[in-house]
């Protein structure tokens, strides 16, 4: 029994509430105004260190069929969490050595730092410690006089100047961002949040910065200490993300995955459907945060965490790597209907599902049907109550902190299931 | 927005839909917050795209439902949040008074109002943070009141940290907009009422406090 006890160690009887708050304190005088966590860590579970290290082969081939079962089922410890992050949002290829990984982390690195200091030679406070929460520039180029002077002449370039003028929007939010924990009291750990998002808006000018980055990014930042990794562990949660942070003067992206929460309600739900539409939210906009930072607001911190990590491991695709090194030559093998069993099995439950019944929309995420699932928990009241958009923003709103991560995730997979049915339903008898 | 009748439902007598728009880190959501639940938070967070928050106050014996939505201050939202300015009875204008580019944009608010709200929407001007040291302010009361003035609208300097103001904001265009409605009702001509007079904004002056510094 010494390994049970061990684990029971491991996982501790009572422990698993200390040891959350000793992985991410939460400032005293912040207690009272965060949800409160649900997670706990699962002897049996949740994926802890012991089997995350047990799943290597000698040489590094991870065994992500295994991996995923288990995150599936009770999401991943704490002290992991981070390197099992880097897989699931596809930084690395499970089927490589741990030599192949170093040598991958060690150029990304090196590129990171070629990009910092390309940042650094327009504007010197990146990567010194402190940043800024005033413009540096006027809408049209010109240098605006600081207590520091950040720019010296005026801005001639159209990309630099677009970019500069994100700087002082990122540190104001950089200055809000999950200000409960204790880790953001540290101005250095603040500035290491607003590097990274200067950087990515600079490299991915399409997008630039939104708000709401920062709520993305936040979390990678306190998961992995190294400045490079927490920036491509954020920059590859962003390649899922990014089309829902791309604006335009007419829309932004996020209103496209809202179309299809609207397709998916309007199926599996077309009374409750019929009724939002009567209050003129046909458009589901009072949902367009949970999926725009996907449900930050409505989960504590850590639970926020314990989410994200089981929509990734459901939405899993074995191929993710590849699709992402090689966009060109990496065949497509959803397209491809004979996937063997055992393959299969390397794909997250959703992703699977969507195989199986060829499936293949990108926008259509397990987000969606996230969304989806908590109307349906409150179609009841929303049916006979909300006589206005703002009584559903009020329903809604009572989900916040009351919400368990996993039966979440598992109640979106049957509304997937029950969407994919009718649809081939529907199908079928529009061709027969 | 869906409108649903201003005076249906039993638990109030009027429903009074107010905005708040301004640049981004001025201090909407703290207003908001300090408003309907009475309190300040050191843990404020960024708001995304749209929020609300109700608060039921009494005026003149009557129940006044006032929902008020909170937006975004990124430009980059306005296409999500002028969706919202169409159902606002009333617009609260807010600037930080240590923020000399959150005044300058007003300008460019009001002209967003004017192109996306109903016309006779009622308006107000916020200088908030006005607790902050004086050697912080970039905003001289006088500005914000010459502006206010400009545009014939009342003008109230804030702070929702020490609750300077936020009660008399908040309540100053709820019974502008009450006024308006119970005109509306008696006269039953909708168009002809007349609203937010140069000389009623020179009497809220007197009333915005001058605030002593507490950090």
């Amino acid at each position: 029994m010494v390994g049970l006890a061990a684990i029971a160690e491991l996982f501790g009887g009572n422990a698993g509430t200390e040891e959350l708050e000793a992985f991410y304190p939460i400032r005293p005088d912040c207690l009272a105004d965060i949800p409160k966590t649900r997670f706990r860590p699962r002897v049996g579970k949740t994926l802890s260190a012991r089997r995350w290290h047990a799943a290597f082969s000698e040489d590094g081939h991870l065994d992500i069929e295994k991996v995923l079962r288990r995150i599936q089922r009770g999401g991943i410890h704490p002290s992991i969490k981070g390197f099992v992050w880097e897989f699931l949002l596809g930084c690395f290829d499970p089927n490589s050595t741990f030599d192949d990984r170093n040598q991958l982390r060690e150029q990304r690195r090196e590129r990171y730092a070629m990009w910092k200091t390309e940042c650094q030679n327009m504007v010197p406070v990146i990567g010194s410690g402190k940043y800024i929460t005033r413009p540096i520039i006027t809408d049209d180029g010109q240098p605006i006089e600081g207590e520091d002077c950040h720019v010296t002449s005026a801005v001639s370039d159209k990309k630099v100047a677009h970019w500069m003028l994100f700087l002082h929007q990122i540190g104001l939010d950089v200055f809000r961002t999950d200000r409960a924990l204790a880790f953001y009291e540290d101005e250095a750990n603040q500035a290491k949040l607003w590097d990274i998002l200067a950087i990515y808006s600079w490299v991915d000018d399409d997008i630039g910065y939104v708000q709401g980055m920062n709520d993305i990014c936040s979390p990678m930042v306190i998961l992995l200490e190294n400045e490079a990794d927490a920036f491509w562990c954020f920059e590859h949660a962003m390649r899922r993300l990014r089309e829902n942070f791309r604006c335009s003067t007419s829309s932004i992206g996020v209103q496209s995955q809202l179309g299809i929460l609207s397709q998916v309600i309007k199926t599996v739900d077309p009374k409750l459907h019929q009724h939002l539409e009567d209050l003129d939210g046909g458009e589901y906009l009072f949902a367009f945060r949970m999926l725009m930072v996907l449900f930050r607001r409505e989960f504590s911190f850590v639970d926020a965490l314990y989410l994200w990590e089981v929509m990734w491991a459901m939405e899993y695709n074995p191929n993710i790597f590849s699709l992402y090194e090689q966009p060109d030559a990496a065949l497509d093998s959803n397209s491809t209907q004979t996937l063997h069993a055992k393959e299969l099995k390397r794909y997250g439950k959703f992703q699977r599902k969507n195989l199986q019944n060829g499936h293949t929309d990108k926008n259509c995420a397990l987000s969606v049907f996230l969304v989806a699932s908590v109307l349906e928990t409150k179609n009841r009241q929303i049916l006979k109550d909300a006589k206005g958009l703002d009584d559903v923003v009020t329903i809604l709103g009572e989900i916040t902190g009351n919400l368990d991560a996993k039966k979440a995730c598992q109640n979106a997979l049957k509304i997937q299931d029950k969407y994919l049915k009718k649809v081939r339903l529907y199908f079928y008898q529009k061709n027969s | 927005m869906a409108a649903p009748p201003a005076r249906a439902r039993a638990d109030y007598d009027y429903l009074i839909k107010l905005l708040l728009i301004g640049d981004s880190g001025v201090g909407k959501s703290c207003l908001l917050l300090r408003f309907s639940d009475g309190s300040f938070t050191t843990s404020f967070i960024t708001t995304i795209g749209i929020d609300f928050k109700i608060r039921t106050i009494e005026l003149d014996g009557k129940r006044i439902k006032l929902q008020i939505w909170d937006t975004a201050g990124q430009e980059r939202f306005r296409t999500i949040t002028t969706a919202y300015y169409r159902g606002a009875m009333g617009i609260l204008l807010v600037y930080d008074v240590t923020d000399e580019s959150s005044f300058n944009n007003i300008r460019n608010w009001i002209r967003n109002i004017e192109q996306h709200a109903s016309d006779n929407v009622n308006k107000i001007l916020v200088g908030n943070k006005a607790d902050m040291d004086e050697s912080k302010r970039a905003v001289p009361t006088s500005k914000g009141q010459a502006l206010a003035d400009e545009y014939g609208i009342k003008f109230f300097e804030t702070s929702a940290k020490t609750n300077l103001n936020v009660e008399e904001v908040f309540f100053s265009i709820a019974r502008d907009i009450k006024q308006r409605l119970a005109d509306t009702d008696s006269k039953a001509e909708p168009q002809t009422i007349k609203i937010n007079q140069a000389d009623q904004a020179g009497g809220a002056a007197a009333n915005a406090q001058k605030s002593g510094c507490c950090g």
